[in-house]
This record gives structure tokens, C-alpha cells and sequence, in this order.
């Protein structure tokens, strides 16, 4: 063995100086990085100086300006890109004005283009493959590991000469597992069943993810992707009603729907066949994108900021692809075309909402009674007239569609759009046109208005003044039971089965006023006859309709793709300029991802499906990467914004690749399966101690040769608080809540302050119910760096401020937590005994010594103050008749409530 | 070389050194820890590595002073932003021959291919209603409604052909403030406090003000974007307290609160020498801050107890919102050491719907409320000789047009005017600024630049300049690439420098 050793390592050596000497030269690891750090900037997707670019294979090796290639393959001294790397003549010299490449980088160059200048694709564009597990050879980190997981992990951290930490003490494992699967501390009861070993670690495990809790905690980091928000955005910010979409997360993580099947449900639930309620507010997801109420704002420019929302959204969600680069030129360096971010566009662009105020299309959720008169109803149309008519009908009970907002009205006389909103607003004798209508041969008009004044009448004519009445009727002025919406009436209409331009007269002799009024008319539908009309029940099921569009209804905003007799063309925009439109452009995905499988429909439907296709490259990887680092605190990819080319190598390829495929193939895109994959690991169980080699050998613990130790996150802060207090309400669901928060921060101009306090245990509700203003956001949650919801958030950066210090120091809602902690300890009549127990009550740890020590003189000091200043006893917190053994125990529990063991999971 | 220009230079060299040497680092670390061994917490505290951004005492404490990479002729700035935007046309923009056109009806020509936020079909002319003079040595015109501020005109430089191509308010701040009329962007003061961190460990180092109300694009206007969010904004309120939870408890004294403080610390240092995680001295030094703010902020928030002669100066009515105690803020907050100080003024948006949007009614009133304040805080700077070390910048989201409003079509029953962002005024003074000098210039209806137009991205370009920062070099990497301030553009508005 001792002779063969000399000969292995020269052999190696020899293998080693021969493979330099022949070694190809790679592009993407030799070559893209000089050319992403040195040259992308004026040769790529946004500048394309001479002529010349990086960014494709064809522009690179294509002609530039000069009328020939730079880059001829398999030839350096002709290559005129190496000339001017080379050139003396600092004008012409590249890269130009800035420092020369270094010699090594040369020599990369003109070996890459000696050897036939080949181009190569990004990692992240190439459908993962599931890697071999690779051997490890030390026994002592052999027998550290217990799934596959760790063996990708041990085997790296041999290479760099770390070992494992030893596992962490089981109440600390228990804390931290819990926060990561529930966001909150076990359950004492679970807790202890795991300390005294009656269940295992795996079954520990199992309970958590079975827990409502899950659901709970991990929405947050989904909502933060959705930009969920309980507001509209912009100016004003006016409440919207989408918490039922909130509801739909928490309830499809808890029944662990598939994250594929999860996608297409966002995506595309308005187009799966027969879509019931949950697939359609599924469908909020991209509602979630802001709306303009701003007087004077076009509508339009809004509804396409919102499309382009969601195309930049999606591609931030499932492909950790930054596509916005690519709205107003080629990205600058991801090869992915300027055209294809409209071809994108196109899935999007054809859904019915129009940046209206009432951010209709709004899925309506009716009451029991309510539901039974529609399933009436339906039967009767079922029983007396098609199922064309029963779905039209159904559709327009469910959503109101398909309808024209008097928006897009033209030629207003005597009349105005309005500005806020803009609907139309006619005055006596006023009129409008819409045009290019297509009534389908309906022969009841739906129109929904606001403030009619008595004895308006409203005419509808065939395309002009002289044209044929199709429908004249008056506005009743009866008030709707519709809540803040418009009353809606459905009036007689002429059959016409080609499209019109409808002309709209309006007329109240009686207003008095100029420019009064006569109402606000906001759309207009239209639907076939209602069936079974000579049955004796027809004017009852006639006016059950009537009731029950006009009921009072939970709405939330959901996609509903355009019929196509009302598609939208899509466009090109020069510069990313919605007013500048050129050449229409059909949808479809990027060249680079994977191939669109011609049974698929090319909407959003197909798309959805493609983005979840085992053969693309990009989503497994973004959702493993991104649940790594809810868990470790760091990606596998550490900019887990983005894959592309610019981004951080992954510190662990292999392991990643062989995740991404095990959750598409082994797990099915079960999204519980992969956390727990991920806290059984060894890797995940270790105590995150640190000592000075290892701290010195990896800070940043990107090779995980120590436990995660993570700050609680903004929810997780203030649900802590609540749950060791006792105070936490266990209610699921429902409208955001708002617990109390320091006076003044709402106020809004003209809107005043609107922050209505909620009462009983609504004030105690997890964070993730709370309201969420995105112009002003729950002021403690955005200290400990919670988002604002505007756009799509993929990582909340940690931060460590005196601000965090203050909310969980002097922030009422964490006194109050105090005192409730402190309170059940009250009957304690050794003060060590108390401390101890408040201790372990939020800590999971028993008390040191010494620690107790601090904490007891803090007692004594608060209860000498309070004893020498019977005021501030009575001030105390502003609760009457506090005793002096419980404010200096709340004191005692406000510090431990500081403590970094209880503001992190160790 | 100027004194200021020396005293910026030596200071500059001077923290350059205390960066190489950890002074300040050390000094952090040990605040609140006296009498505990510091062996093993020194090795932890000054990680290898050249100091940078993230790297070193930035760990420790993210708003650690730094150096800019070039000599700064500035290390503060307070930023005046009228929200709703003023008509300069009434202030600033002296237009006699758009006196000619009143009430003539908008020749097509100028309406052509314009959008316009509230203007429908074809609207009047609107003749300026203020009358203006000439000011100052240098001879520059303002209005009667601004008397107090011709004795400082010749300490600004103005910029009269200001472009944007935003024309409603939320999306038009934010562009302004962010450098993009979309959400997402961290703030023009997010910016300046993550490059140079701030002088006064006690204060935040960026401070928003506002009066009369928030801005209609919220707090994204000092937000962070996806810069860590200790560099947001921090809003100092007049009403309750001035920063959030920055009172104790009732019935907690101070005595109290540092025993509380104390056993916090001691027990984390405990947890530190067990764990020897540095995140942990991070959050000691944090809390040691978060008391020491306690103090520090509610101090110098209290104008109360200010010099009567100054309070007279700028006008100040303690207790209650105002510009002009936000004004008197503003000059606290830059000689303590706050980096950045942000101000917002609400109610400008004068469309002629009511009186007090009214151009001769309304605007006359706003013009009042701000310009004895403002007037007084040049002339404070000046006289504590901070104006040198200080940039003031005034402006708003845009201008407004010659044409009176028609809302709707109808008449607005008051004189009011659109939202207009193709020409308006802003001006800056102080540091490295060149004193009455005019750079821009608009037609003669105040419509259009015909020359000297300057795009909100030259304006930020200038003011990071201003900083002692290339705006193009001053980079942030998200989302796999670097971002700036002024995304692809920005040309410095040299013409104003001195």
C-alpha cells in the first residue's frame, strides 16, 4: 500500500498537468462570466454597439456593422474580437474606457475561439437530471448522515474540511421544527410527548404538518409572491375584498394540494372545464395586481400595467427569471428576446378586467338561501330552454359576464365620462356611442347604474340618432340592497345578431339644474330570453333573476378569459411604451425554456401546464430552492430571485438538480413531502453553535457544517407573543382583522382614518389576518421587514434595527403579552420558581444560572422602584390594580421576551 | 480650496481611517458591555475582509458612517417635496404674455398628442394670477405671493424647465423619489443613508416630515424597495409619539428601563459566549441604540424649548403639524447629524374645484404657510454655517398648465389648473450649488422647455453627485443585476454647480 501511494499521486499529477495542457475551454464557466462582468453592458440585450452581441449565438458569430463576423470560430489571429481586446490604440481598445482584460482572460478568450468558439447554455435553462449520490469516504461524517440530502452535503464539506456539528438538544430541534413547520412554538402537550420519547421525531414531524397552523404560516410566504394585499394600491388605496383568495392558500396547503395542480388553479382555474368556486378564487392570485382609482387616470394604461404585472409575477414566481428587464428591450443578459415578452403578454392580455373601480370581474359568493334560488332557477332554464342559455345565465349569476363598461364610451354629448372611475354620466338630452357591440342575439339588456333621478329615461338606439329603438325604459329609482354597487335591471331588448354601434340617449325634462345628471350608467350585458314563459311561474322565476343580481354578495376579483367575440389583439410596445404599439404578436414562451406541447391550448391554461411540465428546467428548481431557504436561511442558488446568467452559482448543483427532480417524479409536487424531506435531514438537525474555525472556515455557513439559526419572521414575532402568553385566538379565516396599532398612522386626506379597531379576540388573531393596508402596512409587521405587498416579493431581507427593539420593548401589544405571561405565574410564591417557570414557558429552555441570576436583580430593582413610586405602579401599563409582584414580573417577562434565544430559533 | 471644501476633505480622510482601523467598530461593540472580558468578542467582531458595504462593522451596525467613493460638497440634504404640486406659474415662472391670452380659448396646436389628467375637449387660457418683481442682485423674477423669499433668491439656483412624462400624483412622487413611477424601487434617502450610512447613531439617518398629510403614493416614497429596510425612512410625527413605540411603558421609568436594558444585554452576551454567533452582539449593540434613541429623539424633536427669536423666524406653532416646525425640524435633525431629512407638504393640487384649490385663493394661503419657514431656513443654515455642508432641494411631482381646468367639460368654478409635468420649476441651494443662477427656460405661456430641460433622473444624477457619488457607479444587485437610481439615464446638471 505505503509504494503504491508516490506512484498514485504522480499518476495524478500527470493526469492533472495533461488535462490543463488539452482542457477544452467552457463557456459558461470560462467564458459568459468575463463576458456578463466586461462586456454585456454595451454588447447584449440593451446596447448592441457595432453591431455586436454577447447575447445570442447568432449575434455573436453573425455579422456586425463592419459587414463581417468578429468571432471566427477555430481562428483567433482573425478573430477582430481578440484584435481589439488586444489593440494598442486606447479609442479602439476594448472594453472600451475601462481597464484592459487581464492576460489570463485573454488566453481564455483566444483558447475558446482556437477551439471552435462553442457556445454553451446556463445551467438553469438545461431540464434537471437526478444526479448520482456521491460517495463519501470519512467514516465520522459517514455516520452523520441519514437521508440523501446529506449525503450531497457531507460530501462538499469534506472537500472543505468541516465536519458536522453534533445534533441539537432535542427542546431546541422541537422549538425550531416547530416554528418552521406552524411558525409558532409546539404545543406543550406535543412537546412533551416528544421530550419523554413517546413519539418519535418523525412523528413529531408528521403532527405538525397535519396541524391548521401549517397552512397558516407558510400562506405568508406565498402571499408575499401573490402580493396579496387587502388594498387596491395607488392613490387612494381603497379597501378590495380578496380575502377569500387568502383563505384559498391556507386551505390548499392544509389539504396539501399538489404544487402543480396548485399552479394551474392560479394560473388558469376560470379555464379548467367546469371550474367550481375554489379554482375560480384560485384565480385572484392575479388580481392581486394594483388598481388605479386616481382621478384622471386612464383606465387602460392601468389594465396594461396590471398585464404586465402578471407576466413579470409569473416569470418572479415559477421560473426565477427577472422578465421585466424584458419589456422594453432584449434582456440584458439572459437570452431571452425582446419580442417573447410580448408573446408572453398575449397569455395575460385577454382577461375581462378593465382597472375599474369596482375591479369587476368579481366572483360572487351568495348566501345559503340565495344559493338555492339559483339552483331553482338553473333547473327551470334546464327544464325549458338550452344549455346555452342555463350557462350564460349561470355565468352571469356567478360573475356578471360578459359586459361593456360605458368607459369606452365615445362621442359623449351633453354628458361626461366620469372622471373617477370613468363611467357615464349623462345630462337631459345627452348621449353616447358604444361601438363595435356584440349582443349575441340576447334580447334582455342588463344595465347597472347608480344615483338615478327620478323620471330619467334611457333610450337605445342602432347606430345613431336615427336609428331603430332596440330599448327604451326608465331608471327605477328603488334602492338597491347592493351594497355600495349599482342597481342592476334587466329590460327588454331587440334581437340583432350582427355587432352594433349602440347609441345611448338619455332624457329628464324635469332636472333643473345644467349639467345634472339624470344617473351614472356603469355597464351594460346582455343575455337570451329567460325560458318557460308561458308557465305560471315564469313571473316568479322572473323576478327571483331580478332579486338575485342585485343581492348582497362577498366578491372577490378573479380572472375570466375573454369570449372571443370580445378578444384583444396584443401588441408589441416600442420601448416597453404602452402608447407606442407596433405589430401584433401571438402567445407564446421563450426559445430558451421548454419545447409547448401541441396538445396543449395556447392560453393560460396551456401555459400553466408548461411552466409545470417535468420538462421544465426552471420550476422544481425555483420551488426547492425557495423552501431551502425558508428553512436554512440561504438558497441553494443564493440570489433566489434569479436563475439567469448574472446569478450565484449553486453552492450544492448536484444536490439541487436531484431535489428538483425527486419533488417532481418521487414526491408529485408534494409540497408537504419536500419540507419534511428537508427538516429530517442531519443536515437541518444539528446545533447551530459556532466556533471560531468553522466561523472563520464559513461564515456564512453556505457548506452547513452547523444548524440554522433564524430570526423569527415578522409574523412569526408577534404570534409567538401571543401563543406563551395565552392571549393567541385560535379563529381561522375570514375579513382582515385590525388589532391595535398607535393612533395617527392611517389618517388618510380625505379618506380620514379608517383603521377601526377590532374588538375581542379578532385582536388576537395570527398575523396573517391582519389588514393589509399596502400604503401603510401593520407598523410592527414592517419593522421586522415584512413587505408592503405592492409587487411580487420573493425575499424579505433580514434586518437587525433599534426599530425592532423598540416594537417588541415598548409596543403595547407585547406588554400586554408580558403581563399575560407574567399572570400565570402569579400565585408563585418563590420568585425563582416563577422566573423559572415564565422562562421555560417561552423558551423551551430551562433557565441558566447565571441568567437567572440577572433576571431575579431585575425583579428586585422593579419591585423597589415600584414600591418607592406607588404612582407608576398605578400607571402601570394602564391596568388598575396591578399588583407590585406582578408588574415586576411582567418586567421580568418583557426582558425575556428581548431575549435573542426568543426572538431567533436556534 | 475652499474651507468647507477642506473641512469635507479632511473629514473624508479621516473616515477612511477610522473605517481601516475599526475604530468605530470597537467603540460600538463595547458601548454597554463595560466590564466584560473582550478576548474572544474582538476576534468575532472584526471579520476578515476589506471593509464594504456588508462586510465588517456594517455586520454590526448597518448605519456605520461611510465614505463616499469621490469628495462630497455635501453631507446632508433636506429635500422640501410640495405634494399635489404648485403652480409655477404663480411662484416662480414669470409669463406676461400668457396675461395676453386669459380666457381665449387653447389653440389646438398645443393640445394635440397631449393627455392630460383632467382636461377634456378644448379648455381657456389661464393669465398667471400673482403679480411678480424682480428680486435680489440677481435680479430674478418671483411672485408677491412669495415677499420672505426674495431675501434668500440669490442663494438658489433655479431649474425652470423640469421634465416628467408622469401626470398623476402617486406614480409622478414616486418617479421623483424612487427614480421609477412603479412601486418596487428603494427611495432617493434609502439611497444616500446605505451609501453613507449616518453621523448620529442616536437619530435615524433618513427622517421623513410631512404636514397636512401623506403623500398619495404612501410611504413608498421612503420606502427601501429592496435595499435591507433598516435604510427606509423613519416618519418623525408631530401627534404621538415622534417615532413609533419610542415612549416607555407607562409606569416604566427610565432608571427602570435601563435595568431592563441591562438584563437583556448581559443575558444575550451570556447566550454569545455559549453560542459565539455575532449575530447576537448585533442585536446588544441594536438594543443599546434603540435606549440611547429614546432619549436622542424626543429631544430633538422638541421645538419648544427652541430660542423665541427662532421660533418667530420660522413661524413655528409647537404641538401641532406644520411645515413650518418641520422646516425648524429639518435644520435640528442636519446639525445633529441626520444624513437625509424629507419633507411633505400636502394641499398644492390647486384644480380650481374649490376655493382652497383655487390659484388666487388657495395657493396664495400655501404660498404663506411656506414661505417665512423656508426663507428662515436658508438664513439659519446660513448663519450656523451648515448651508455650505447642506443641499436643499424644493420641488414637487410636476407643474401645472397655463390652460384653467374644465373638468368634466364644465367650468371648474374657480381658477384652478391641470396637472402638467412637461415644465415646471424646482430649485436647490447650499453646497457645491451656484447662487442665483436660472437654468432652464420655458415658452412664453410657461408650456414647453425651449431650453435647459432637466429630467428627474438628472435632478437625482446631480443630487448623488452633490453626495460624492457617480450615479452611474453607485449600483445595488438585485435580481441578478445592478440597479440605480436612475435606472439607464441621468446627466449631471452642471450648469448649477459652483
Amino acid at each position: 500500500m505505503n509504494s503504491k501511494v508516490p506512484l498514485f499521486i504522480l499518476l495524478f499529477l500527470t493526469l492533472l498537468i495533461g488535462c490543463q495542457r488539452e482542457k477544452a475551454v467552457d463557456f459558461n464557466t470560462d467564458i459568459k462570466p468575463i463576458i456578463n462582468k466586461k462586456c454585456i453592458s454595451c454588447h447584449g440585450g440593451v446596447k448592441k454597439n457595432g453591431g455586436f452581441s454577447f447575447l445570442f449565438e447568432s449575434e455573436a458569430l453573425g455579422n456586425t456593422e463592419e459587414g463581417s463576423p468578429a468571432i471566427i470560430p477555430g481562428n483567433s489571429q482573425k478573430s477582430r474580437l481578440i484584435q481589439r481586446l488586444k489593440e494598442k490604440d486606447l479609442d479602439l481598445r476594448m472594453p472600451f474606457e475601462k481597464p484592459a482584460l487581464s492576460e489570463e482572460e485573454l488566453n481564455l478568450f483566444t483558447k475558446w475561439i482556437d477551439q471552435g468558439a462553442k457556445w454553451g447554455t446556463h445551467w438553469a435553462y438545461i431540464t434537471p437530471k437526478k444526479e448520482e449520490l456521491p460517495k463519501i469516504k470519512n467514516d465520522s461524517i459517514q455516520h452523520f448522515i441519514k437521508s440523501p440530502v446529506d449525503q450531497f452535503i457531507a460530501s462538499k464539506m469534506e472537500v472543505q474540511q468541516l465536519s458536522p456539528n453534533t445534533p441539537a438538544k432535542k427542546n431546541i430541534l422541537a422549538r425550531r421544527v416547530a416554528f418552521d413547520i406552524t411558525g409558532l412554538p409546539p404545543e406543550e402537550r406535543h412537546f412533551n410527548a416528544f421530550m419523554e420519547d413517546e413519539i418519535s421525531y418523525e412523528n413529531f414531524i408528521d403532527s405538525l404538518l397535519n396541524q391548521k397552523t401549517y397552512g397558516e404560516k407558510w400562506a405568508s410566504w406565498w402571499l408575499d409572491l401573490a402580493r396579496y394585499a387587502d388594498t387596491k394600491g395607488y392613490e387612494a388605496d381603497r379597501g378590495r375584498s380578496i380575502w377569500q383568495y387568502r383563505d384559498w392558500v391556507i386551505n390548499a396547503l392544509n389539504t396539501n394540494l399538489s404544487f402543480d395542480q396548485f399552479t394551474i388553479d392560479q394560473l388558469a382555474g376560470d379555464l379548467l372545464p367546469n371550474p367550481k368556486a375554489a379554482n375560480l378564487i384560485a384565480t385572484a392570485f392575479h388580481r392581486n395586481t394594483m388598481t388605479n382609482d386616481e382621478g384622471g387616470t386612464s383606465n387602460e394604461e392601468f389594465r396594461t400595467a396590471a398585464v404586465i404585472d402578471r407576466v413579470n409575477t409569473t416569470f418572479d414566481v415559477w421560473q426565477s427569471t427577472t422578465m421585466s428587464c424584458v419589456q422594453c428591450h432584449s434582456h440584458p443578459y439572459d437570452p431571452i428576446h425582446h419580442d417573447e415578452y410580448y408573446k408572453m403578454m398575449a397569455f395575460f392580455n385577454n382577461t375581462r378586467d378593465e382597472d375599474t373601480t369596482d375591479e369587476e370581474p368579481n366572483l360572487r359568493t351568495y348566501n345559503a338561501e340565495d344559493t338555492k334560488s339559483i339552483t331553482d332557477l338553473l333547473e327551470w332554464i334546464a327544464l325549458y330552454g338550452d344549455d346555452i342559455t342555463k350557462k350564460s345565465y349561470e355565468d352571469f349569476l356567478n360573475f356578471n359576464e360578459p359586459k361593456y363598461h360605458l368607459h369606452a364610451c365615445e362621442n359623449v354629448s351633453k354628458g361626461t365620462l366620469i372622471t373617477d372611475g370613468k363611467r357615464l354620466g349623462l345630462w337631459n338630452k345627452g348621449s353616447a356611442y358604444l361601438r363595435n357591440v356584440d349582443t349575441r342575439g340576447g334580447t334582455r339588456l342588463i344595465l347597472e347604474f347608480n344615483y338615478p333621478k327620478s323620471g330619467s329615461q334611457i333610450t337605445i338606439r342602432n347606430g345613431g340618432p336615427s336609428g331603430s329603438i332596440l330599448s327604451q325604459f326608465k331608471l327605477p329609482t328603488t334602492n338597491s340592497k347592493n351594497g355600495n354597487y349599482g342597481e342592476i335591471i334587466s329590460v327588454p331588448f331587440k334581437a340583432l345578431n350582427t355587432k352594433v354601434d349602440l347609441y345611448i340617449e338619455a332624457q329628464n325634462n324635469s332636472l333643473s339644474k345644467p349639467r345634472e345628471y339624470i344617473g351614472i350608467l356603469n355597464w351594460v350585458a346582455f343575455l337570451p330570453e329567460l325560458p318557460g314563459k308561458s308557465k305560471i311561474k315564469y313571473p316568479a322565476i322572473e323576478k327571483s333573476f331580478t332579486t338575485l343580481i342585485n343581492s348582497k354578495t362577498t366578491r372577490t376579483p378573479i380572472l375570466v378569459e375573454n369570449p372571443s367575440f370580445m378578444k384583444r389583439e396584443t401588441r408589441f410596445f416600442e420601448r416597453g411604451n404602452w402608447q407606442m404599439p407596433l405589430d401584433t404578436v401571438a402567445s407564446d414562451v421563450p426559445s430558451i425554456l421548454n419545447d409547448w406541447d401541441m396538445e396543449w391550448d395556447k392560453n393560460r391554461l396551456g401555459l400553466a401546464k408548461w411552466l409545470v411540465s417535468d420538462a421544465n428546467p426552471l420550476t422544481s428548481r425555483t420551488v426547492v430552492n425557495r423552501i431551502w431557504y425558508q428553512i436554512f436561511g440561504r438558497g441553494i442558488v443564493s440570489t433566489i430571485e434569479d436563475m439567469g446568467t448574472q446569478s450565484e452559482p449553486p453552492t450544492h448543483p448536484a444536490l439541487l438538480d436531484w431535489m428538483a427532480v425527486h419533488f417532481m417524479e418521487d414526491q408529485q409536487w408534494d409540497l408537504k413531502a419536500l419540507i419534511k424531506s428537508i427538516v429530517m435531514t442531519a443536515t437541518y438537525q444539528q446545533s447551530s453553535a459556532i466556533d471560531e474555525y468553522k466561523y472563520r472556515l464559513d461564515p456564512n455557513n453556505i457548506f452547513y457544517s452547523r444548524g440554522p439559526k433564524l430570526r423569527l419572521q415578522a409574523e412569526e414575532i408577534r404570534d409567538q407573543a401571543l401563543a406563551v402568553s395565552g392571549l393567541l385566538s385560535p379563529k381561522m379565516g375570514g375579513m382582515g382583522v385590525m388589532p391595535p396599532q398607535p393612533d395617527g398612522i392611517w389618517e388618510h386626506r380625505y379618506l380620514g382614518n379608517l383603521w377601526k379597531e377590532s374588538i375581542g379576540e379578532d385582536r388576537y388573531r395570527r398575523a396573517i389576518y391582519t389588514y393589509l393596508k399596502r400604503t401603510s402596512p401593520y407598523p410592527s409587521l414592517l419593522t421586522f421587514d415584512a413587505g408592503s405587498r405592492e409587487v411580487c416579493l420573493v425575499q424579505r431581507l433580514p434586518t437587525n434595527t433599534p426599530l425592532q427593539a423598540l416594537v417588541t420593548l415598548n409596543d403595547p401589544v407585547f406588554l400586554e403579552a408580558a403581563f399575560h405571561l407574567a399572570k400565570s405565574e402569579m400565585t408563585a410564591s418563590d420568585i425563582d420558581g416563577a422566573i423559572r417557570s415564565i422562562y421555560y414557558k417561552a423558551t423551551y429552555s430551562e433557565i441558566k444560572s447565571e441568567s437567572l441570576e440577572v433576571l431575579r436583580n431585575l425583579y428586585q430593582a422593579a419591585l423597589i422602584e415600584f414600591t418607592e413610586n406607588p404612582e407608576a405602579l398605578e400607571q402601570f401599563l394602564d391596568i388598575k390594580s396591578t399588583t407590585l409582584h406582578h408588574a415586576a414580573l411582567t418586567m421580568v417577562a418583557n426582558a425575556i421576551m428581548n431575549l435573542d434565544e426568543f426572538l431567533t430559533h436556534a | 480650496m475652499n474651507d468647507i471644501e477642506k473641512k469635507l476633505l479632511n473629514e473624508y480622510v479621516l473616515n477612511q481611517a477610522s473605517i481601516n482601523s475599526r475604530r468605530h467598530f470597537l467603540k460600538d461593540c463595547t458601548l454597554g458591555l463595560g466590564g466584560i472580558a473582550f478576548g474572544s468578542l474582538l476576534k468575532s467582531c472584526a471579520p476578515s475582509g476589506s471593509p464594504n458595504l456588508f462586510g465588517g462593522e456594517r455586520t454590526l451596525n448597518p448605519l456605520a458612517p461611510l465614505s463616499p467613493p469621490k469628495l462630497p460638497k455635501v453631507k446632508n440634504v433636506i429635500y422640501l417635496h410640495m405634494v399635489g404640486a404648485p403652480s409655477q406659474l404663480e411662484m416662480f415662472d414669470y409669463k406676461p404674455e400668457l396675461h395676453k391670452l386669459h380666457d381665449q380659448l387653447c389653440p389646438e396646436s398645443l393640445l394635440k398628442g397631449k393627455k392630460f389628467a383632467f382636461i377634456q375637449g378644448v379648455p381657456k387660457m389661464l393669465g398667471p394670477q400673482a403679480k411678480f418683481t424682480q428680486a435680489g442682485a440677481s435680479g430674478n423674477w418671483i411672485s408677491d405671493n412669495l415677499p420672505h423669499f426674495k431675501k434668500v433668491i440669490d442663494d438658489v439656483a433655479f431649474l425652470k424647465a423640469v421634465n416628467t412624462d408622469q401626470f398623476n400624483h402617486g406614480p409622478a412622487q414616486l418617479l421623483m423619489h424612487t427614480g421609477s413611477a412603479r412601486f418596487g424601487r428603494p427611495s432617493l434617502g434609502s439611497w444616500a443613508t446605505y451609501g453613507l450610512g449616518s453621523e448620529n447613531q442616536n437619530l435615524p439617518g433618513f427622517v421623513v416630515l410631512t404636514s397636512g398629510g401623506t403623500p398619495d403614493a404612501g410611504k413608498s416614497v421612503w420606502g427601501s424597495g429592496f435595499l435591507p429596510s433598516v435604510y427606509q425612512g423613519i416618519q418623525c410625527r408631530s401627534k404621538g409619539d415622534p417615532v413609533l413605540y419610542i415612549k416607555d411603558p407607562k409606569g416604566v421609568s427610565r432608571n427602570l428601563k435601563r435595568e431592563l436594558l441591562s438584563s437583556i444585554n448581559e443575558i444575550n452576551y451570556q447566550e454569545f459566549k455559549a453560542q459565539e454567533d455575532p449575530e447576537i452582539l448585533t442585536r446588544i449593540n441594536q438594543y443599546e441604540m434603540a435606549y440611547r434613541m429614546q432619549i436622542t429623539v424626543p429631544e430633538v424633536m422638541d421645538i419648544e424649548n427652541e430660542p423665541e427669536s427662532v421660533q418667530k423666524m420660522y413661524g413655528v406653532t409647537p404641538g401641532k403639524e406644520s411645515f413650518a416646525n418641520n422646516c425648524l425640524l429639518a435644520r435640528k435633525m442636519v446639525s445633529s447629524g441626520v444624513r437625509f431629512v424629507q419633507l411633505y407638504d400636502w394641499g398644492w393640487d390647486s384644480h380650481g374645484d374649490s376655493p382652497a384649490n383655487a390659484v388666487d385663493l388657495g395657493l396664495r394661503n400655501k404660498c404663506k404657510e411656506i414661505d417665512r419657514p423656508i426663507t428662515a431656513l436658508l438664513l439659519d443654515l446660513k448663519q450656523r454655517g451648515l448651508l455650505d455642508e447642506t443641499l436643499v432641494v424644493w420641488g414637487a411631482e410636476f407643474g401645472r398648465t397655463p390652460m384653467q381646468e374644465n373638468r368634466e367639460g364644465r367650468d371648474m368654478g374657480y381658477k384652478g389648473r391641470d396637472h402638467h409635468g412637461d415644465a415646471f420649476t424646482m430649485w436647490m441651494a447650499g453646497g457645491g450649488i451656484k447662487k442665483g443662477v436660472v437654468h432652464g427656460q420655458t415658452d412664453d405661456i410657461g408650456y414647453t422647455a425651449v431650453e435647459g430641460k432637466v429630467s428627474v433622473h438628472d435632478i437625482n444624477a446631480t443630487i448623488l453627485h452633490l453626495l460624492g457619488f457617480d450615479h452611474e457607479e453607485f449600483t445595488y444587485d438585485f435580481q441578478g443585476r445592478p440597479f440605480r437610481l436612475t435606472d439607464v439615464e441621468g446627466n449631471i446638471i452642471r450648469e448649477i454647480l459652483s
